[in-house]
């Protein structure tokens, strides 16, 4: 699905990524954990095609394209989605009106008649009943005013709705308490799939426990420096980073 | 230049005046204001509160009325049910509704139904930003005159105001009087066109007259064509406890000018002033609106805000003063501008004068582009650019058209807004 070779990303003139090489096979979930200001954002970021960051050196191979070559809103049409870790206000765009336009440049983009307005509607609140989220938030602003768990079970209902072929939640699991972790988890499990793959996030094993990954990778200053089962995240519960960072050096 | 225009505006005026209707404004009157108009000169760009007025268009147009309304207009916009419509064209009365108003309500055409009494000689023309309501009074060839009653209920009128001859031929001089009797409430749309795409000359004077406790709101659409030059005046005056809410949209004309007056005369008035200015191509929007705190507990809120794309020029000027004898008022303020271009232009000037203590006064005003991250999360959901900058300039209006309480009327203006974002109506099929 995703390889990433040798990826070297510069951000206003300092280099962040330093080589970083990762593989996510078709199908699998895996997990991209390490220490703040490490890069996991800016990986996430550069995936989905932010202005801002260069791409020095290496490349990004997605479903055997070029993704760098692709702008932003391409990407998300052929089907990378990205779970922001700040979910953006955009108050006066209304919720739904940003799903339906989503839903249907990406059906646009296959060629595909737009989505029937009120099929879509009732979709759309099945998708919100399985993340417990109150209907009246439709047609509220995007994200307007929403708490910040309400905000990441937004972008998990966009991720539901939109049913991307690769998904990157960027700590979608920070800020939620312990019954909404269980529901994101939830919802990120129903779209797990054999034509789909995920990449999670995190700085807590604690959402591991609810989506079993198949890999968990360890980013320490701009690069891959381990990467292993499930257990890898429970030894770094235990152990912390500091025994990493030498090997990053 | 001005002393050029001037002279000219006295010999279309002298050419005429036998075929001005006396009715609409007396003779006296017309030849006073002409007076103070010559006294007063024509505003001019030097003028600070007329800098961002495209005034050259006068220097072209014919300053006499179009007398002679062309035929009747074919394809207006569909009526808004429950509001009863009067349609104008080039200033004068030519379609009232079928359905006569409530009894509570007197809407009439001062050209053909001379009864209804002016209020004679308003401040209006005291203020140097009210001169072009001098010219209208010199040329007025109707007005609509509404009176509301006491005890009416909600009355819903809209006036529909249509541009039709080219600047060569006439301009035209739409001019508006209400009067709300104590507790009376109206709910006023007033919408400004035009057809085809000439070359209009439009000058507008509107006056308000709100008795105590009474209620307006006013929804004004400014949908001129492309080449349309609008000018417009608007004085309100309200007694102790009344409410005037003005929402002003302006969308059209090639150059468009509204100079608003409030004052909040009685105590406890209250004030809400919304304007929405879309600006592109070579447009120019400009308003200016003065609030004037002559009583105690009288409160402002002004909100604007304000869209250029293109070579657009787009500003707001909004001065509140507060008197003397204001005590304890509430001033709030808000203008914001968005410039969706490299070469448009937004100028927004907040003033304030305080002649009093106990003055609440929160005042703000920002201009800045569209917001990358925003931009960037549509991008990253698969809208493509075009439309992601549309939604945003759309949400930018919002606090002003979500104001808008008639469904039907708003739902026309959130439509007539995507239409000149969009040529491509994507936006529309999302507000489907
Ligand atoms: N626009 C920017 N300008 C300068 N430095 C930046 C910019 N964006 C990111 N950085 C820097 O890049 C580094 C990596 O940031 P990034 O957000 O990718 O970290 P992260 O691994 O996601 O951290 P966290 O776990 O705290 O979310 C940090 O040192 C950060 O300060
Ligand atoms: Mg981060």
């Amino acid at each position: 699905m995703l390889k990433i070779d040798n990826l070297h990303v510069t951000v206003e003139g300092k280099e962040i990524l330093k080589g970083l090489t990762l593989e996510i096979p078709t199908g699998e979930v895996h997990a991209v954990m390490g220490p703040n200001g490490s890069g996991k954002s800016t990986l996430a970021h550069v995936l989905s095609g932010r202005p801002g960051y260069q791409v020095t050196g290496g490349s990004v191979t997605y479903q055997g394209r070029d993704l760098l070559s692709l702008a932003p809103e391409e990407r998300a049409r052929e089907g990378v989605f990205l779970g922001f870790q700040y979910p953006v206000e955009i108050p006066g765009v209304n919720n739904v009106y940003l799903l339906k336009a989503a839903v249907n440049a990406a059906r646009k983009h296959r060629g595909l008649p737009e989505v029937d307005a009120f099929e879509f509607l009732s979709v759309v609140r099945e998708k919100m009943r399985l993340m417990r989220m109150d209907e009246s938030m439709l047609s509220r602003g995007v994200n307007e005013g929403f708490s910040g768990g309400e905000k990441k079970r937004n972008e998990i209902l966009q991720m539901l709705v939109l049913e991307p072929r690769l998904a990157v939640l960027d700590e979608t699991d920070s800020g939620l308490d312990i019954d909404a972790l269980k529901v994101v988890a939830h919802g990120v499990n129903t779209l797990r799939a054999a034509d789909r793959s995920l990449v999670l996030v995190t700085h807590y094993q604690r959402l591991l426990d609810y989506i079993i990954p198949d890999r968990v990778h360890v980013l320490v200053q701009g690069r891959i420096v381990r990467s292993g089962d499930k257990t890898l995240a429970l030894e770094l519960e235990r152990r912390g980073y500091d025994w990493l960072i030498g090997e990053a050096a | 230049m001005s002393t050029a225009l001037l002279a000219r505006v006295k010999d279309e005026y002298g050419a005429l005046c036998e075929r001005l209707p006396a009715s609409v404004v007396g003779t006296e009157r017309r030849r006073s204001a002409l007076e103070r108009l010559c006294e007063q000169g024509l505003p001019a760009t030097r003028e600070e509160n007329w800098r961002y007025t495209n005034l050259r268009v006068l220097e072209r147009a014919r300053f006499a009325p179009a007398l002679t309304p062309t035929e009747a207009i074919a394809d207006l916009p569909a009526p808004l049910e429950g509001v009863a419509r009067y349609v104008f064209v080039d200033g004068i009365l030519c379609a009232s509704p079928q359905v006569a108003p409530d009894a509570g309500i007197a809407v009439s055409s001062l050209r053909t139904a001379p009864t209804a009494a002016m209020r004679e000689c308003p401040s209006v023309a005291a203020l140097p930003e009210a001169r072009l309501a001098l010219l209208n009074d010199v040329f007025a060839t109707d007005a609509a005159a509404i009176r509301v009653q006491s005890s009416a209920g909600t009355q819903r009128v809209e006036l529909v105001f249509i541009a039709c001859a080219a600047a060569q031929v006439g301009a035209s001089y739409p001019r508006v009087q209400v009067t709300l009797e104590p507790g009376a409430r109206l709910a006023l749309v007033e919408r400004h066109l035009s057809t085809g795409d000439v070359a209009n000359l439009v000058n507008c004077a509107v006056q308000i007259d709100l008795a105590e406790g009474s209620q307006l709101t006013h929804y004004r659409l400014q949908q001129t064509g492309s080449r349309t030059a609008w000018f417009d005046t608007l004085e309100a005056t309200l007694a102790k406890d009344a409410r005037y809410e003005l929402l002003a949209v302006s969308t059209g004309g090639l150059t468009a000018r509204s100079s608003v007056h409030v004052r909040l005369a009685g105590s406890g008035a209250e004030v809400a002033l919304a304007t929405a200015a879309l600006g592109d191509r070579l447009q120019s929007q400009d308003t200016f609106a003065l609030t004037e705190h002559l009583a105690p507990r009288t409160r402002t809120e002004q909100t604007f805000r304000g869209i250029a794309s293109g070579r657009a020029r787009v500003a707001f000027n909004g001065k509140v003063v507060v008197r003397e004898a204001a005590r304890a008022t509430d001033s709030r303020q808000s203008l914001r501008g968005l410039l969706a271009g490299p070469e448009a232009e937004i100028d927004l000037r907040p003033q304030l004068e305080i002649y009093t203590d106990e003055v609440r006064c929160a005042h703000g005003a920002t201009a800045g582009m569209l917001d990358e991250t925003m931009l960037f999360y549509l991008l990253s959901r698969g809208l493509s650019p075009e439309v992601a900058q549309r939604l945003l300039k759309w949400a930018f209006l919002e606090d002003v058209v979500s104001r808008i309480e008639l469904p039907d009327l708003r739902r026309r203006i959130e439509l007539e807004i995507a239409g000149q974002m969009s040529e491509g109506a994507s936006l529309k099929e999302l507000l489907g």
